[in-house]
């Protein structure tokens, strides 16, 4: 008797880290890893290469500043979508 | 990058300066912004510092992670789209548009 008791616990124990285990991955999958420069932030100043098809060209951050917005589009190769 | 070319004027007309930031040298992103007809700069952070400095590096591909940046006159973030969501520049657009009304 005392033996089915220890199996049946087991057997349960089993079922419930099977149950959590799928759940714990996705999220650490899903989550992407945080934001260093949050909203609110100021964004850096940075100076940057631009090539306008004869000379290269010294593009800053502050240059645009009285501008109403600036977009900053970060992507992550030329020759891809978006 | 086609996506924020499509939506230039209105970004323009809403005084937005749009700037595109990728470790692609200079002279890539020339021929990629000839390719898909990009007028705006696509600027080039070879080496990845200022990449780094905005957090956004990717040590798998050792490029940017694709992130937009709507900065105000301030020099403040006032929204940031990460990953899939700066595909669509809608609500960048949207922003800029809103603060236009609002001036």
């Amino acid at each position: 008797m005392k033996r089915s008791g220890i199996s049946t616990m087991l057997v349960v124990c089993l079922v419930m880290v099977a149950a959590i285990c799928p759940q714990v991955f996705a999220k650490s999958k899903a989550e992407p890893a945080a934001m260093k420069l949050k909203v609110g932030d100021v964004a850096p100043d940075f100076k940057l290469q631009h090539f306008d098809g004869s000379d290269l060209k010294d593009v800053s951050l502050s240059q645009y500043r009285g501008k109403s917005n600036v977009v900053v589009a970060f992507y992550i190769f030329a020759f891809t979508g978006g | 990058m086609k996506a924020f070319q499509a939506n230039l004027k209105q970004l323009e007309a809403a005084d937005t300066q749009v700037l595109g930031v990728s470790m692609d040298s200079p002279f890539a992103n020339k021929a990629f912004a000839d390719q898909v007809g990009v007028t705006f700069p696509l600027l080039s952070d070879w080496g990845g510092d200022v990449t780094r400095q905005y957090g956004i590096y990717l040590d798998k591909y050792k490029a940017a992670r694709r992130v937009n940046f709507l900065i105000g006159k301030d020099g403040k973030i006032l929204e940031e789209q990460i990953d899939k969501d700066a595909i669509d520049p809608k609500k960048i657009v949207d922003a800029c548009e809103r603060k236009k009304v609002s001036r």
